[in-house]
């Protein structure tokens, strides 16, 4: 480094690299300076110069100087060193690689740059690349732990599991009998558990046993050490001691389930499907009968019997399991209990049970059969339980009374006004449900749970502005927007865009969507660190994981539902192009040219001077809203200069833009009904005939019946047959590959579509979403049966439904169907005599239905708000009036008070 | 009804979703990543019967100072699952690994003077006590109480516990400065 100059400017030259690596940044470009006074055309210090100020946010010239560097001096590997750090530090990690490649033809065996490379590769994922990188550091200096270590787990992650245990075993090997010394014990430890993992891996798993007990006394994490005993104890049949450890494992932290799984795996006594024989139900009741006088503080095995216990014996355990929760008053007793719904019967005996319970308390102060007076806060909460049953029914009127029945036993809990904000959700009133949710909030302004709970509530509601005031309430530096971003808030981002979706602003949903899958971007960024952390860590298990995870990151449901968003938002855009620019050209157009020009350079005043205020703001915390000793400190962010959205919707192709995202869904959700329905709508857009078909064949193999999978259908091959005859090769060859296939699905075999369609709707004759799409597609096929079409929906009937075998008084249909019905008949059919008549009918379904405008709603009348908002500094809640509202939560501070006298 | 187990990966992103559900004191992912990465044994989750993540705990281990000793980063249940004793058990399993794995001498906290609740968690269920208060820790400006649990007894007897008892002075002074929760990150380097 720095050899063509002269001793004094070569120390120079050292004291630039040092402050690079020292971060004094300033000192360096000094240093820099001086040598360039004198020689102006120095390749690596012009290098150095750039990348000293790439460090200080001057990226232009750093890219200048390092670009000009590198031309005076192209046989410098410091030079290309210097290149591939600059396109490092932006994330260009392809052409950083590229850099790296021609630094090492110069200098094939400097070490930082071979550990450099090896790091994108691990990121980039080129794991043939990686191995290669590894054994190269690991032939030019063996004497480094790490260099052994990260080779083996190059290996292991070029999928070649044995070889990296080889390695790791060559590793020991260098080792002193001794080792580890007591400082580097959890490390050593770490390290034998990964090679023991691996030859897990690799199926020996008499072997891996073998190691393991062999180095038993090695392992610190003894947790760890009875979970890969256990796990290789059942792999080679030995349930016996299998018993043994997950016992000993359970003495140690009975509320772990998945040690009672293993321990009744041990027992024979486990099934998936949860069908147990009475000779298999009998042991379990006698295991958990035991494991119980052994751990009487652990919920779980209390908790577990109610899974495999049937009738009877059902009703006598969950007795006893509930009685002394309602006694304690455990709020989320309902939600414990919530999956039993799903088994045959159990709910009714549930519902038998609660309602005995009630009844005895209310008459006699006790449980039944039992003395002993129950304090009065049991009603309350048995009344809370059963407002959750009925809820979970979708009897909301029943439920509505039991939890108006708990509050005005005992106005004050907080709970109760949040579960009947949940209730009013689900019956269909979101206006009220966010006030009530609201009402909740006010009554604990430090609680922040209930804060999110209730924007949450808002955000449902359609009601953003009001949602973003009560978030900030918890976001301390006021400008909350970049602090839930900062923190990467994204069940509020993901809320707030669909509801902008939803009102039709493309432009902020779109832009709400989008920070969603930045975060994304930036977890995996956040890998790049790691990949040399770890190795010096030694968490070298959970480092793999990391990687897996990281590779499966799109499949998140955050993520797919933000993709899912930003597709709907470009093909929404597709279908009716941006308003808001048409708006602009409207407005323009009316200008002459001399106010045209004078309205853009306003324009661009406006932008330049909220830039230049961003970049003056004092560096202020914006890192963690957290602890402000303990949090992360960014530099101050440029002001947004699009915080509507508005550029996003600026594209000239939005289908292309939207096939990014199709993409990434079509490659990591590919069992999701929304991937294949979003792919079918773009390509039918698009025209591309053969992807849309793919789409319509994935949506059959998902699910064949459903209604959405049926439309699909119908409406691809009507609208192939619409097409004239193929001309060129192209197109005649898309039509031999539908010829082919055509008759391979099972539903046209041998059918017309409008005989498809018949049958489809003669299979599914009781569903009311089936019949929708059949009248739509009938119609589709035939507009002149419009009138016969809507008559198939309207003669729909809603059923009483079946639940757990027994007929209860709830109707079948679901108010989600019943609205996209309702659209379906507004907009398809553009029939508003026919939208009027269902929507009559339907409010008298829903009641509670705002959309429908049922009969106790609160978009007719308000008694549910009424009744809780009898406090005078509450009255204000009202959703017609949100600056009342918005007066609420200054007046908050005072219902507080008032509740805390 | 729920079940208390170590935290895995894929965790991470529903703690996270919890932590701004509940707490004022929000993280980046890359900060979770950050423990997990480091301190595997210490984050651990409580799950309920539906897979939904209700609380969990994250900490870490102080490993620049003289005294070996964990931290608690972040401690979280649902609203709507108190009562259960879940941040009891969440505490208690990520002490023991502290004092298992990492064989740390004691617990560390911080906890806002204004949290009785939580105060009283750490100071009557889980044996904390006082030992310092932290001005302006919060970024509201908020004071904090710098709590510790002891987890070995503290009479060593041995030169070397002595010696670092000697060191306690040095080592608060050491420990403000290396307070920051992401100064501790990875170097990037």
């Amino acid at each position: 480094m720095g050899t063509s100059l002269p001793s004094k400017e070569a120390n120079l030259f050292k004291l630039i690299v040092k402050s690079y690596e020292t971060k004094q940044y300033k000192k360096g470009l000094k240093a820099a300076d001086s040598i360039l006074k004198k020689f102006p055309d120095h390749g690596e210090t012009l290098s150095m110069k750039g990348l000293t100020l790439n460090c200080m946010d001057r990226k232009p010239e750093a890219y200048e100087l390092v670009r000009r560097g590198l031309k005076n001096d192209l046989k410098s590997h410091v030079c290309w060193h210097v290149y591939g750090l600059l396109y490092r530090s932006d994330r260009e990690y392809r052409e950083a690689i590229k850099c790296y490649r021609n630094a090492l033809r110069i200098d094939p065996d400097n070490i930082e740059i071979l550990r450099d490379l090896s790091l994108l590769q691990a990121q980039m994922r080129d794991l043939a690349g990686f191995v290669e990188t590894r054994q190269q550091l690991l032939t030019l200096k063996p004497n480094h732990r790490m260099n052994w270590i990260g080779f083996a787990v190059a290996h292991h992650l070029n999928s070649n599991a044995s070889k990296a245990v080889e390695i790791l075993e060559a590793y020991e090997g260098t080792l002193e009998d001794d080792y580890p010394p007591d400082n580097e014990r959890c490390e050593h430890g770490e390290m034998l558990l990964y090679k023991i993992s691996l030859l897990e891996e690799c199926g020996v798993f008499e072997r891996a046993l073998e190691e393991l007990q062999k180095k038993e006394a090695k392992v610190v994490d003894k947790l760890a050490y009875k979970e890969q005993l256990v796990s290789l104890r059942i792999k080679l049949g030995h349930l016996a001691d299998g018993e043994k450890i997950y016992r000993a494992l359970l003495a140690m932290n009975p509320d772990n389930y998945r040690y009672y799984e293993g321990l009744q795996k041990c027992l024979g006594l486990h099934r998936d499907d949860g069908e147990y024989t009475s000779d298999e139900v009998n042991h379990m009741c006698d295991l958990y009968k035991s494991l119980r006088e052994q751990y009487t503080w652990s919920s779980a095995v209390k908790r577990i019997p109610l899974d495999f216990l049937k009738g009877e014996k059902f009703c006598e355990e969950a007795e006893n399991y509930i009685k002394p929760l309602l006694t304690k008053g455990v709020p989320s007793l309902f939600s414990d209990l919530s999956p039993l719904y799903d088994h045959p019967g159990k709910a009714d005996i549930l519902e038998q049970l609660i309602l005995e319970l009630e009844n005895s308390i209310r008459t006699t102060g006790s449980f039944p059969g039992r003395d002993q007076k129950e304090p009065p806060s049991t009603l309350m909460w048995t009344l809370f339980l059963m407002a959750q049953h009925y809820d979970r029914r979708g009897q909301y009127d029943l439920a509505l009374a039991k939890i108006d029945d708990a509050i005005a036993h005992t106005p004050t809990v907080i709970d109760l006004y949040t579960v009947k904000g949940r209730i009013l959700k689900h019956a269909g009133d979101l206006v009220a449900a966010a006030a009530m949710a609201d009402e909740a909030r006010s009554m604990d302004l430090a609680d922040r749970f209930i804060n999110s709970e209730c924007v949450k509530r808002m955000l449902q509601a359609d009601q953003v502005t009001l949602a973003e005031k009560t978030a900030v309430l918890f976001t301390k530096d006021g400008d909350q927007h970049n602090n839930l971003h900062d923190m990467q808030c994204m069940w509020y981002e993901l809320a707030s865009a669909e509801s902008y979706f939803r009102q039709g602003d493309l432009g902020r949903a779109l832009k709400k969507f989008l920070a969603v899958e930045r975060h994304y971007l930036d977890m995996t960024e956040d890998q790049f660190d790691f990949h040399s952390y770890c190795l010096r860590k030694m968490t070298l298990r959970a480092y793999v994981e990391m990687l897996k995870f990281q590779d499966r990151l799109h499949s998140h449901s955050y993520f797919h539902r933000a993709a899912v968003g930003v597709i709907r938002c470009y093909m929404k855009l597709f279908d009716s192009p941006s308003k808001s620019s048409l708006e602009e050209d409207d407005e323009m157009s009316k200008m002459l040219p001399s106010q045209k020009k004078k309205f853009r350079q306003k324009q661009r005043k406006a932008e330049a001077r909220a830039k230049k205020e961003a970049e003056e703001k004092p560096e202020e915390e914006t890192g963690a809203t957290g602890s402000g000793k303990s949090g992360k400190r960014h530099h101050a962010k440029p002001v947004d200069l699009d915080p509507n959205g508005e550029k996003l919707l600026q594209v000239e192709d939005p289908l292309a833009k939207a096939t990014e995202y199709l993409k990434l869904l079509q490659k990591n959700s590919s069992n999701s009904v929304d991937t294949h329905l979003l792919s079918f709508e773009h390509n039918m857009r698009k025209q591309k005939i053969l992807l849309a078909f793919q789409a319509v064949k994935q949506l059959l193999r998902l699910n064949a019946d459903d209604p959405d999978a049926h439309r699909c259908l119908i409406r691809f091959f009507n609208k192939v047959d619409s097409f004239a005859t193929p001309e060129t090769e192209s197109e005649k060859l898309i039509w031999s590959v539908l010829e082919a296939e055509r008759p391979v699905i099972s539903i046209l075999h041998g059918k017309s579509l409008m005989e498809a369609n018949d049958s489809f709707l003669e299979q599914h004759k009781d569903s009311l979403m089936h019949r929708a799409a059949a009248a739509e597609m009938l119609y589709i096929l035939a507009p002149e049966k419009k009138s016969e079409a809507i008559k198939l929906i309207e003669e729909s009937s809603n059923n009483l439904v079946t639940s757990n075998g027994a007929l209860g008084p709830v109707r079948e249909w679901k108010l989600k169907d019943c609205v996209s019905v309702h659209n379906l008949l507004g907009t398809v059919f553009a029939d508003s005599d026919a939208a009027s008549r269902w929507r009559t009918r339907c409010a008298e379904y829903f009641p509670y239905s705002t959309y429908f405008g049922g009969a106790r709603s609160s978009a007719v009348s308000q008694p549910a708000i009424d009744k809780m908002c009898s406090a005078p500094e509450n009255g204000g809640i009202n959703h017609k009036a949100k600056i009342e509202v918005a007066n609420t939560l200054n007046g908050s501070s005072i219902a507080l008070e008032n509740l805390s006298i | 009804m729920v079940c208390i187990r170590q935290a895995t990966i894929d965790d991470l992103l529903a703690m996270q979703a919890c932590n701004l559900m509940c707490l004022p004191e929000n993280y980046q992912m890359k900060y979770y990543f950050y423990h997990i990465l480091s301190w595997p044994q210490l984050l651990y989750v409580a799950e309920d019967y539906n897979k939904k993540i209700v609380g969990y705990v994250l900490a870490k281990m102080e490993e620049e100072s003289s005294e070996c000793h964990g931290h608690i980063t972040s401690l979280a249940v649902l609203r709507t699952h108190r009562k259960l004793g879940l941040a009891t058990k969440l505490m208690t399993a990520a002490q023991r690994a502290m004092e298992e794995v990492f064989n740390a001498e004691y617990v560390s906290l911080h906890v806002r003077k204004s949290n009785r609740a939580a105060f009283n968690l750490y100071t009557e269920t889980l044996g904390y006590k006082i030992h310092d208060i932290e001005a302006k820790y919060y970024a509201d400006g908020e004071d904090a109480y710098d709590m510790r649990k002891q987890l070995k007894p503290k009479s060593g007897g041995d030169g070397k516990h002595q010696h670092q008892f000697q060191h306690q002075h040095q080592h608060q002074h050491q420990h403000q400065h290396s307070g920051g929760c992401c100064s501790h990150g990875p170097d990037s380097k």
